[in-house]
């Protein structure tokens, strides 16, 4: 209740402070009044009267204030007033106040979208319920090594396993969507009952895959995406019940995923459909996810020691896999995820961070150089009676200013700044829920008000005699500022050069590997040539001769077709990944129950090899022959791998563990390909396709029609044979160019970040030896009047600042050895030391501050003694 | 002038002003006049000193504050005493005579009868 009203007189105080005062003063006057009236009615003359009461009431202005200091505002009227004096002192010098808001803003806007992007790609919870207890289960035989589970693998987890509540297994493939417009290729994730059940996310509506969907017999059903229900189903509220046919087969959709649940599990689908577990023939292939919901209570060590248990089980029960060392071992889901992302973004905010603390150094440069500028109008303020608390806090409160107002314009970049990252860097994981929410704004805020501090601390405390100093001394002019002060501000310029260097460093070093990468040879010639995917649906194709059929009809159109030079089939297409495949040398066999090497693993027709200008080194080329007894051909760096020296051709392996299958002979070596992307391995198996032919096979074509031309022509010819297979064309060379995309912008924005960090560097160098000269004109003047050259004045002022420059440097270098191994796993055929590209950054960045120093060199060197003299 | 008595006089000079008060409204000439009145001059301060006192008592919420006219048709601000300041006056009253109570009672203690 007296809480109330006391903030109401308060609040009554502060926003009719004016008609407060006439009040007052009015008030006042009626009692003297009145009181004088008084005297008079008592017997005194009306001027004594007058003078009486006056005494009586006591100093008027000293009540004034009393009443004042009672309203309880006081505070917040100082506040006021130093606000306006702030706006006003800031309008005055509209070069100042916009260089730091600029400078300031930049720096805290990219650090506030770079936390952002950090928060929701590496640091956010995943989305889950308990998130902590989700594992994805994996073969692994080395740190390194780790690839996906099989059917034998699961069937055996489910039996046996005693770690997860819960235990599903997904597996991704594409799949031609039709029935609905033009046919098109989704993204479709199996998955058993229990991957939902362990996620722990329900349907929004419906419901997802349950355990009686896996019978053998039960319909084909449907779980989507809501984008998809909003796509192609006319929104969630219509979608259950309505049917969609994929690759040929119709499924009823029978539930819809909440909004923006565009991944599970770290898989990305647009629809989600049932896994059913045919019973293990064989140990292999590999190709599902195990994802598991740990057991309350269950540690990681002790599901890792549950599943090695049911790995050592298995192992005797197959022979097509003989690798003792190879575990089934869970990790937590999140690591799988966020993965490489963490080292990425880690550089990122390595950069951004550099970034900001280059701009509130700078910053702080900028108002210690305009403290001291002001050190005049200070010191008459001290003579007038103001006490150095007040000052410095009218210091404050402008840096304040300042910097909320940068904090300001940092928001709106990050804003800006978000948008753009989130188009530019679509591969890093969860990077679309990256978004500027009350966290980010109050750590730009909490950065925003950190500056004003830091840089209020600089002339407050670093250059203390430039606040109190005795008023006696304010000229400054003649007198020249405090050492103290001169030599924060050359402290601080020396650590903008310790910051500028590390970031020129790993800007130089990524642009290095950048044009390494882009000058690979990727072993082939890229241009002219194009390809599309093409996969048959079962329904349409039930068994081999359809399929078989299919093909051999490709194959005969695409050598009629016009201006074509070669053409032909395979199972993937540099720079896509292939499958791998494990194999066993005759020659050279692992000891028994060691890991067998694996090899990307691909199948091709001859055509593929002449079509893509991959040359024949030695041996001979697959015949039609060649599918009976089974024969491979080996890339040349796989040749060189294994039979070093020796002759590859003629040699046998046997491969994928399949130790009662005929052996396989090596026909033919042909050239390395980058067939990974350009920064991987050259290492290659080829085999040719067979008679069980692929569902699914990249048409390549080499073609002098022009790849608009050869496109249209590619797709006439699938869709003459079959209209509703859908059609994924791709040009070679845009593809290759595609895989430089990373690279690119990780180097150009690491390259945006040091340019704006040897601008800052240079910015404020220059100010600091413009500052100098400033102070030292007169000194300077007579020097010349005396007789010295200048360009030796120039060259002083050029030798002071280099000192500065190569001593920030130096730190510089020491900080970037200690950090930079990090940068190892970006980097292609580039060490993180590499002395070339070090030195050259260093010659850079001293560069810069050499042309940055001698500005204000020159300038000195024209000063006219007679002038310099005379004004002071 | 030590804090302490000033504190004293403080409470002191709200507790007249809500008695004063407590007859009719008056404006800041007419409360000091009427403590006068009351104490017959025992309490002699300035009378500037009564307006900071009236502000901090506005902001306890015990008096309110209008602009009326005097009898002599000037515009004079007139206080009042709210509902919490009647309460207040009873409270302080109260305390105050209990307090003062006791201290007489010690002040007129004969030497005899003080325990040994």
């Amino acid at each position: 209740m007296s809480l109330l009203t006391d903030l109401g007189e308060r609040l009554k105080a502060l926003v009719f402070r004016r008609r407060q005062e006439r009040e007052l003063q009015e008030e006042f006057l009626f009692h003297v009044e009145r009181e004088t009236a008084e005297r008079i009615r008592l017997g005194a003359a009306p001027e004594a009267a007058r003078r009486e009461a006056r005494l009586a009431f006591g100093g008027v202005e000293q009540y004034k204030e009393a009443v004042r200091d009672a309203r309880g505002i006081r505070p917040l009227e100082d506040l006021g007033a130093d606000l306006r004096y702030a706006v006003r002192s800031l309008r005055r010098n509209p070069g100042f106040s916009a260089t730091v808001v600029l400078v300031l803003g930049l720096g805290l806007g990219a650090s506030t979208a770079v936390f952002s992007i950090m928060d929701s790609v590496v640091l956010a919870e995943l989305p889950y319920p308990d998130p902590g207890g989700l594992v994805v289960v994996s073969e692994k035989n080395s740190p390194t090594n780790i690839w996906n589970i099989s059917t034998a693998d699961a069937v055996a987890i489910r039996e046996q396993q005693r770690s997860f509540s819960a235990w599903g297994e997904v597996s991704r493939m594409e799949a031609a969507l039709s029935g609905a417009g033009t046919p098109e290729h989704v993204i479709l994730g199996r998955v058993s009952a229990g991957f939902f059940k362990a996620l722990g996310v329900p349907a929004a509506r419906g419901r997802l895959i349950e355990e009686r969907d896996e019978a053998a017999e039960a319909a084909a059903v449907l779980v989507v995406s809501h984008r998809l229900a909003e796509e192609k189903l006319g929104g969630p509220a219509r979608a259950l019940g309505r049917s969609l046919t994929l690759d040929g087969v119709s499924h009823e959709v029978v539930g819809v995923l909440p909004p923006g649940r565009t991944d599970m599990g770290g898989v990305r689908a647009a629809a989600w459909t049932t896994l059913k577990l045919p019973a293990p023939v064989r140990r292999g292939p590999f190709w599902l996810r195990g994802v598991a919901r740990l057991k309350e209570g269950v540690t990681l060590d002790m599901a890792a020691a549950d599943l090695a248990g049911i790995s050592a089980r298995i192992l005797p029960l197959w022979n097509d896999f003989r690798d003792s060392v190879a575990r089934l071992t869970p990790a937590p889901l999140r690591e799988r995820i966020v993965g490489r992302a963490d080292r990425q973004v880690g550089l990122f905010a390595g950069g951004v961070l550099l970034v900001l603390l280059l701009a509130i150094t700078n910053v702080a440069t900028l108002v210690l150089v305009r403290a001291s500028a002001r050190e005049p109008e200070v010191a008459m303020r001290v003579m007038l009676g103001a006490s150095r608390g007040r000052i410095a806090r009218l210091l404050l409160t402008e840096n304040l200013l300042l910097t909320m107002m940068a904090g300001a314009l940092g928001l709106l970049l990050a804003w800006l700044g978000l948008k753009l990252a989130v188009a530019q860097l679509p591969d890093l994981p969860r990077i679309q829920n990256a978004a500027l929410d009350w966290r980010a704004v109050s750590v730009a805020l909490a950065a925003a008000l950190a500056a004003g501090v830091l840089v209020s601390l600089s002339p407050i405390a670093g250059g203390g005699g430039e606040i109190g100093r005795s008023p006696a001394r304010a000229d400054t002019r003649r007198t020249g500022a405090g050492r103290r002060s001169n030599a924060v501000r050359s402290a601080l310029v020396t650590v903008e050069f310790a910051l500028a260097l590390p970031l020129l460093v790993m800007a130089g070093l990524l642009l290095n590997s950048f044009v390494r990468l882009s000058r690979v040879d990727p072993g082939f010639d890229p241009y002219g040539v194009v390809a599309t995917r093409i996969a048959l649906p079962a329904a349409g194709y039930p068994g081999d001769s359809e399929r078989a059929r299919f093909w051999i009809q490709v194959e005969q159109r695409l050598g009629q077709m016009p201006g074509v030079d070669g053409s032909g089939l395979a199972s993937d297409i540099p720079p896509d990944s292939p499958g791998t495949n494990n194999f066993n040398l005759v020659d050279h066999p692992v000891p028994t129950g060691q890991s067998e090497p694996t090899t990307p693993w691909y199948e091709a027709t001859p055509g593929y090899f002449e079509a893509m200008g991959i040359p024949l080194l030695d041996g001979r080329m697959f015949t039609p022959a060649d599918t009976v007894d089974p024969v491979v051909i080996v890339s040349r760096a796989w040749a060189r791998r294994y039979f070093p020296n020796q002759r590859a051709v003629g040699r046998q392996l046997i491969s994928g563990g399949c130790y009662d299958c005929p052996r396989t002979t090596i026909i033919g070596v042909v050239g390395d390909v980058k067939n990974l992307g350009l920064a991987q391995s050259e290492e290659a198996v080829y085999d040719p396709i067979g008679p069980a032919l692929a569902r699914s096979l990249q048409v390549v074509v080499r073609s002098n029609a022009g790849t608009g031309a050869s496109l249209r022509a590619l797709r006439e010819l699938v869709h003459g044979l079959d209209p509703d297979l859908p059609v994924r064309e791709s040009v070679i060379a845009e593809r290759f160019d595609d895989t430089l995309d990373d690279p690119r912008r990780w180097t150009a924005v690491l390259g945006a970040f040091a340019a704006v960090g040897t601008s800052l560097a240079a910015l404020g160098i220059f100010g600091l030896m413009s500052y100098v000269v400033r102070q030292r004109r007169r000194e300077i003047g007579v020097r010349l009047a005396l007789g010295a050259q200048p360009g030796m004045v120039t060259r002083f002022v050029i030798a002071r600042g280099m000192r500065y420059a190569a001593a920030g440097s130096a730190a510089g270098l020491v900080v970037t050895l200690l950090a930079v191994g990090r940068l190892r796993t970006l980097l292609f055929e580039v060490s993180p030391t590499d002395l070339m590209t070090i030195g050259a950054v260093a010659v850079l960045l001293l560069g810069v501050a050499l042309v940055a120093c001698w500005l204000p060199g020159r300038r000195a060197a024209r000063i006219k003694p007679l002038e310099a003299i005379s004004t002071e | 002038m030590p804090p302490d008595s000033s504190d004293l006089l403080q409470g002191t000079l709200e507790l007249l002003v809500l008695k004063a008060l407590s007859l009719a409204p008056l404006h800041g000439w007419g409360i000091g006049h009427r403590i006068d009145q009351l104490s017959r001059n025992a309490f002699r301060v300035q009378q500037g000193s009564l307006y900071p006192a009236l502000q901090r008592m506005l902001r306890k919420g015990w008096i309110r504050s209008e602009w009326r006219t005097t009898e002599n048709h000037r515009r004079a601000r007139y206080y009042l005493l709210t509902r919490a300041g009647r309460k207040q006056l009873e409270a302080e009253t109260e305390a105050w005579e209990r307090a003062s109570g006791a201290i007489n009672g010690i002040l007129k203690t004969r030497p005899s009868e003080h325990p040994a």
